[in-house]
């Protein structure tokens, strides 16, 4: 269904993918999923139109601000995921073109209304 | 509290049933709580069992333990799961095993809802008629906060009970996380205990009575079993005054007449004194009219009794024989006070027993492991003595001469006779003497007899008269003196010896 929104998922944790794509897919997005920086760059080298990025930093070095970086190169607005707050984290984030942090455990309404919003914001 | 009228189901638990006024008012649903190793999920077993039993499609929903080592926990206490079905929503090894662990959403987010789902289908599937689930708790992990699960909880349990299903649910409180809200949403809260001994407790029964208190429970190879508090209102015959003999003549005549049936006699002593002898010889007397008398042993060995029993002419194996005597050899630290009590109970009620004899209270007093012993023996006689059984409680004191004392424990006022006996010292030998100190039915004689055990059987002789002292234990004469070869009074005083030799006769 080419119509429906694309959304690249990255995170390390396999699980969180599952129920992150689970999830977007009972709401009528496709996904794209990352569970390390070489799928991230791989998904990034290819030309499909990507909607919004969810990126989970958790378990990731400082190496993922560089692709967070190209993400806003591409023009792909993206969300970081972060297990806790923190003003450093917040800030890296936004530095590195991020549209807001959510931290995690998140609620589903919650990441929904966030995904929507964005994307109408896109729009 | 009103009684429901109505149909009750079992627990499974026959015990239980009882205190639970006669089982569970279908429907509904209970909270069983306890710490670990209580017996819940046992209790879960037998409560869907007996399901079975009635034909019904009984489910257990398990979100902890896994059903294949719910079905061998099963086998190994005779229970036989067919015809239960299983909902098995634990964990598998998977979820540790290949990194099914998230922290994306809470569990409440990912697992609340495929856990509901499933459990909605089965009910609908089945159609139970009683559900065992095992443990609510787990659903508090499943809701964002307290007020959720509480709603969750209300919700799903209503919904279950809107079908008309009885409901079993395990709690697994702790300091950290009390199950107070279940307790509140539940309609009735079954407690087990085992802290120093295992207990039941009802803390609570909406529109039914209970049996209150802590009850005996006992987790063994045949599953659970629950063991009532003896309630003496339960039972009650009228009375009438009717005399049992001990068939000794003399020992009659200081009860004037004998016992009156029905009522408690405490039979106190040091050891060896002859307690159990007094005793057995009413039993005796009773076998001889057909009845049936139960001794319960605490110290002594069965083999033991009998052979001493036979030695001194109590015909005691062929009474066994005869289904008039039942022996009955009780370790004490296997049996708690209410388990033992059920066997008297047990006794009196199967198999119509008209004299119990405890021998002694210092083994039951082992049974009530640090209680009061006043408690329980007054629980135990009240019964006995509603069902018009004859009690004779075997006390043994310490002291074996000296300063008089009827019993140690406190207890002489739950007896309505007393026997006691006592060893005299005269002259450097030991003689028995019996006598009577408290009989609530009818006056008795107010001296001391000396006491025998010959091989022809109990032997009473005349009173003891012109001693003084003779609760100490050292007797001194007062008018005359004792022959050498006993102390059979009246007789004509003769100087062969004196009791103290530095008394000297009036």
């Amino acid at each position: 269904m080419p119509d429906e929104p694309m959304i690249l998922v990255v995170d390390r944790t396999q699980r969180n993918l599952e129920l992150v794509a689970q999830l977007l897919s009972r709401h009528g997005y496709q996904t794209l999923t990352g569970a390390n920086l070489e799928e991230f760059d791989h998904i990034l080298a290819e030309p499909q139109k990507i909607a919004l990025a969810l990126v989970d930093i958790g378990g990731f070095d400082r190496r993922i601000w560089l692709r967070c970086e190209r993400l806003l190169e591409k023009q792909v607005p993206f969300l970081v995921l972060a297990h806790r707050q923190s003003a450093a984290i917040q800030q890296e984030s936004l530095v590195h073109g991020a549209r807001g942090v959510l931290i995690k455990p998140l609620t589903i309404q919650t990441l929904l209304a966030s995904i929507r919003s964005l994307l109408a914001e896109s729009a | 509290m009103a009684k429901e009228v109505g149909t009750r189901i079992s627990t499974g638990v026959t015990g239980l049933d009882e205190i639970l006024d006669g089982g569970l008012i279908p429907g509904r649903a209970y909270l069983v709580r306890g710490g670990p190793g209580t017996g819940k999920t046992i209790l879960g077993l037998h409560f869907l069992t007996a399901g079975v039993a009635r034909g019904e499609k009984p489910l257990f929903v398990t979100l902890e333990e896994p059903e294949g080592q719910l079905r061998k926990n099963a086998a190994a206490i005779g229970l036989n799961l067919q015809g239960v079905t299983f909902l098995d929503l634990s964990p598998t090894s998977d979820f540790f095993a290949k990194a099914q662990t998230y922290d994306i959403f809470t569990p409440a987010e990912v697992e609340r809802e495929p856990i509901t789902q499933k459990i909605v289908e089965q009910v609908e599937a089945r159609q139970p008629r009683r559900i065992f689930l095992e443990a609510m708790t787990q659903f508090r992990y499943l809701s964002p906060d307290g007020f959720q699960f509480h709603k969750q909880v209300l919700s799903f349990l209503r919904f279950l009970m809107d079908k008309g299903i009885t409901v079993l649910f395990s709690s697994e409180a702790s300091a950290m996380a009390p199950d107070d809200d279940l307790q509140f949403v539940s309609d009735g809260i079954i407690q087990l205990d085992a802290s120093s001994e295992r207990t039941v407790t009802i803390l609570k029964y909406r529109g039914s009575d209970f049996h209150g208190g802590p009850h005996g429970l006992r987790l063994g190879s045949d599953g659970m079993e629950v063991f009532p508090k003896l309630v003496s209102e339960e039972r009650g015959r009228p009375f009438t005054p009717e005399i049992i003999r001990s068939g000794v003549p003399e020992l009659d005549e200081m009860l004037h007449g004998g016992m009156t049936r029905g009522m408690v006699t405490l039979i106190s002593g040091p050891s060896g004194v002859g307690k159990t002898t007094v005793g057995v010889q009413f039993m005796k007397e009773a076998a001889g009219r057909g009845e049936h008398s139960v001794v319960y042993l605490f110290e002594e060995w069965l083999e033991s009794f009998v052979h001493r029993c036979e030695a001194i002419n109590v015909p005691v194996r062929a009474m066994i024989e005869r289904g008039t005597l039942t022996v009955r050899q009780v370790e004490p630290l296997r049996y708690s006070s209410d388990e033992f009590n059920r066997l008297v109970r047990r006794a009196v009620e199967e198999r119509d027993a008209r004299i119990v004899m405890i021998d002694s209270l210092s083994g039951y007093q082992l049974c009530v492991r640090g209680g009061n012993i006043i408690t329980h023996i007054h629980a135990l006689t009240r019964y006995l003595k509603n069902s018009g059984v004859t009690a004779l409680l075997i006390n043994e004191v310490e002291a074996i001469t000296g300063e008089f004392h009827a019993t140690e424990l406190g207890i002489s006022y739950l007896a309505d006779n007393l026997i006691f006996l006592r060893y005299l010292e005269v002259q450097g030998e030991l003689h028995k003497a019996i006598g009577v100190l408290k009989k609530r039915m009818s006056d008795f004689e107010q001296s001391l007899r000396e006491l025998e055990i010959t091989r022809y059987g109990l032997k009473v002789g005349q009173p003891l008269r012109g001693l003084r002292g003779i609760l100490t234990g050292t007797p001194q004469l007062v008018n005359h003196q004792i022959a050498g070869d006993g102390l059979r009074h009246p007789r004509p005083p003769r100087q062969n010896w004196r009791i103290r030799s530095d008394e000297q006769p009036e």
